[in-house]
Order: structure tokens, then sequence, then C-alpha cells
């Protein structure tokens, strides 16, 4: 899932200085998981900024709002009230923001599109409703089949491929002592697979434009172009 | 002189570490020397080579290659430190192109401290590619051709050093690295500080076996609260409770002589074991030449 973190309410009231009537607009998909968009979460900002003065036209959070057809079709319903609105408050990542003003440019309706939360990558829930930790990059050319199933270019702050540095002490990360030296994770890991030796082959420097930015996937096709 | 050449010769290579200046080298009428120089002057009679530092510890400095290249113009012969924090693939290479165009033979070839460990915690880390990566494209730029195959129209000629941490654990995923950097190019390496002649012995008895020769890093250890502070703050370092007994024993005042005793000790059990030392003295550059006086005069 993309994690999110709320932005503080004060960025937020700022961001939506100037605009009375408010639409606000969650996500049931990565931010509900995240308790930073959902339903839940959209009703408590209704209720907020309500009591900061604005008018709340209507709050909603559709299945998925990174999903250009599902958020239209959550919000074909509102289009009269949508079209009252001064501006909308996302509490969603920022593909989720960007798809609600593409979906507003779709009805023809330039109203600004404010973001409540702040988007902090790809993430894999450990436990439900408390922790996430990040493990991918979507990279574009995955290597965990030379690394034991644990990614050097995420979980190593420096993303090394070739071995560890050696500023690990007992097994953790010189950035963080609270974090495993992700090298060390994978020796150990292929010491127990009995594959220490794949550990030997001079990994090459990766190929940085397979993430240039912005990709493009041709789900069709199942390609990047 | 290359350092490859003085360990083909069979020299005990010595070598000192300083650190550039914050600040900028450009001489101004009445100007003091600085105190990368006086570090470098310090050590001038007992040292080979002088390692120059890239922004150690991720704290924005004077550029390690211009202050390598003054310290040539001075006489010294610079080990030009390169770490992968802060250039890409294309700014490593074209600083290797310059650095042996301005006259450098020796580099040495590091990951780099991380970004948040600096004075600059904001900053976009790059690490585009990793040390032993860069151990293969620079001795590919030797050989006269970029990382992308293209052919230069001169290759560059230079030395190309390694380091290794003989304290990490487990000792063997850090000696696989070793072995990597040694197969991409690597010719020496110098080590992360080391307090324990067993330690070291446990590393050498592996490595012995890779032929390349290893310089014995040495960081002086100036004040209890030094030792304890390493212990705490700096990783892949253990400094034992006996060195910090030991200097906190003493006066303030008599703490570079037994700093001089300690270091002097630990190198001679370490000698016989390397091809060579490297000191990191963090200001103390000044009692270097007594502490190989007392490692001589003992032997």
């Amino acid at each position: 899932m993309i994690g999110t973190t709320p932005k503080p309410f004060e960025e937020i009231t700022d961001a939506l200085k100037g605009y009375d009537k408010i639409a606000v607009i969650g996500c049931d998909g990565c931010a509900k998981v995240c308790m930073t968009g959902g339903s839940d979460q959209v009703a408590e900002m209704a209720e907020k900024l309500k009591k900061n003065g604005k008018s709340v036209l209507f709050a909603m959070s559709p299945e998925r709002t990174c999903y250009v057809g599902k958020t239209k079709t959550s919000l074909d319903p509102q289009l009269d009230k949508l079209k009252e609105a001064d501006a909308l408050l996302v509490l969603g990542c920022g593909g989720a923001v960007q798809i609600t003003r593409q979906v507003l440019e779709n009805y023809g309706l330039t109203i600004p599109v404010k973001v409540g939360l702040d988007s902090v990558g790809h993430m894999d829930t450990l436990i439900m409703g408390e922790l996430a930790i990040e493990q991918c990059q979507e990279c574009g050319e995955c290597i965990l089949n030379e690394t034991g199933g644990i990614c050097p270019v995420t979980k190593c702050a420096k993303s090394l491929l070739n071995g560890p540095c050696g500023g690990a002490e007992n097994g953790k990360c010189e950035v963080d002592s609270k974090r495993d030296c992700a090298w060390i994770l994978i020796y150990n890991r292929m010491a127990a697979l009995g594959e220490l030796d794949k550990l030997r082959r001079f990994m090459e420097p990766k190929d940085y434009s397979k993430m240039a930015k912005p990709r493009r996937l041709n789900i069709k096709e199942r390609k990047v172009e | 002189m290359k350092l490859t050449e003085l360990f083909d010769k069979g020299e005990f290579v010595i070598t000192g570490e300083v650190g550039p200046v914050k600040g900028c080298l450009r001489s101004t009428a009445g100007s003091k020397l600085p105190q990368c120089a006086q570090e470098a002057e310090l050590v001038r009679n007992v040292v080979h080579a002088v390692n120059v530092t890239d922004n150690q510890s991720a704290v924005m400095r004077l550029g390690s290659l211009a202050a390598s290249v003054k310290l040539k113009e001075r006489g010294f012969e610079p080990i030009y430190q390169m770490t992968c924090r802060d250039r890409n693939r294309i700014a490593l290479q074209s600083d290797l192109l310059s650095a042996c165009s301005l006259g450098i033979d020796n580099v040495l070839c590091l990951t780099g401290d991380y970004t948040s460990l600096g004075d600059h915690k904001t900053a976009k880390s790059v690490f585009d590619i990793d040390s032993v990566q860069l151990l293969k494209i620079a001795k590919g730029l030797n050989e006269g051709h970029d990382m992308m195959g293209n052919a230069l129209t001169q290759s560059t000629n230079l030395a190309l050093g390694a380091v290794v941490n003989p304290n990490f654990e487990p000792l063997d995923l850090q000696l696989l690295k070793m072995e990597k950097k040694i197969e991409a190019g690597a010719q020496f390496f110098q080590t992360q500080a080391v307090y324990d002649s067993a330690v070291f012995e446990k590393m050498v008895k592996k490595t012995e076996k890779f032929g390349v020769p290893i310089q014995y890093g040495v960081v002086i250890i100036k004040s209890p609260q030094m030792g304890k502070f390493m212990n705490e703050n700096v990783s892949g370092i253990t400094v034992p409770a006996w060195i910090i007994e030991e200097m906190g024993k003493v006066a303030k005042q008599d703490r570079k002589k037994k700093a001089i005793e300690i270091t002097a000790k630990l190198i001679r059990e370490i000698k016989p074991m390397v091809q060579g030392i490297h000191f990191m003295p963090l200001g103390w550059a000044d009692i270097v030449p007594e502490i190989m006086k007392a490692v001589s005069s003992a032997a």
C-alpha cells in the first residue's frame, strides 16, 4: 500500500484559507489501512472543518481514489454539490489527489484540490492497525532472487548492492541503531539457505533509467513505456 | 610515488589522515597555513603519504581533490579519498579523470558515512554506486575506458585503495566484501581503527591468502571521554576498557605521553601482521612521530 500520515491541521486550514464550501474525499484503500483517510477519518475531518467555520458539502471515501473509474463512480451522484464547492480536501496519497483533480477536470470543473496527508512510500503492513514498513522501491529490476528475498536497495540506507558498509554494530545499521543491517539479514538468510556462495557474485551498478520518473505502465502490454 | 610501488618495493608504508578545512584555500597576503597543511607538516618526516578525507562524517568542507592538489604542491603524496555519498557515476568518473589530470596518483574508494550523520542532515544521499562498483569503474578508467565501455583519450593511472573493518561481525561477511573489492581492483587496504590485536589476528589469518597489502588503522585515543564517546557513537569501533582506564588514570597534561605509550604498544603487537600503518590522529598529529619513535626504539 501507499503509506500516508496526516498533515498538521493548521497546515490544512492554511491551505483552505479563503475557501468556504468544502468537499472532503478520502480513500477506502491504502489510506483506510493507514487510518488516515478511510470513512472514519473523513467524517472526523468534516467535523473539525465545521468547527473551524467551514461548510462541508459532503464527505466520502471512494473504494480506491487512485482508480479514476472508482473515483468517478463515487463522485457522479455528487456532481451538483461539487459544482458548488470552493475547494476539495483529499485525505489520500498524492496519486488520489491528482486522480480527483483529473476527474473534476473531466467534469469541466476547475476547483482547487488540496491534500490533507503526506505520502511516505510503498509500505508493507506488519501488524494491522499498528505497523507498516518500507521494503520495496519499485526499482524496475527486482534483485530479490539474488539476495535471499531481502531488498538491499530499500532496507540498506545506502542501497549497497555488493555487501555491507563497515558501519554496522551488533547487527544494527549505523544510520539507525534500532534498525537491522540489511546485509547482515541477507547474509544470515543466505547462510540458512546454504547459498552464501551466491553473494560472491559482483552486482552491476543499478539501471536507474528504470526508475526515471514519471513511469508509464501499459497494463494491456504489461510493460513500462 | 604511488602507494602500490612502495608496497611492491617491500616498504612498510605509513600514511596519515588529514581533514580539509571548512572554508576555502585561496591564499591572501599574510594568510596562515591552513590546518590540514599544518597537520600534514607535523607528520611530513614519518609518513609516505597523506589521506585526504572526502567531506568526512558527511560534514561539508573543502573538497578532497582541491586539498589533495594543494598538499601535492607542498611536496606531499596525497591519497585522494572518494566516497559514493555525494556524487553519481558521471561525477565520480569525471572527478577521477580530474584527479589524475591534476597529478594525483592514489585514490581510496569508500562508501561514505550516511548524510544524516553530518551537518547537512536534510541533503539527498546519492549512493548511485557502491564502493565495489567504484573500484571496478576506477580500474576501467586505468584501462582506458569508462564504465559504459567508451574509450578515453588518455587512461588514468591511479593506485586503488579500499577499506575493511576487522571489527565487523560477522567478519566473514566483511571479508566477502573485501574479496569482491580485490576482484574489482583494490590494490591495498586500510583498516578501521582496531584496539585489540586478537581481533586483528583473526582477520589477518583469513586475509593472508588474498595477497594484498593491509595497513593497520590507528585512531589515537586522546581522553577517556573520547574512548567512551567512540564506543557509544561511532559504529564499528570498540575501544577496550583498559585503554579508557589508562587514559583516565593520568593527569590531563600527561595524556599525550600516555597516548604515545598505548598506541605504540598496539602498533608493536600488530605490526608483524601488516604491511603498513594508517594514522587517523584527529588533531594529535604532533605525537605521530613520537609514536613511531617509541615503536622502533622498543623493537
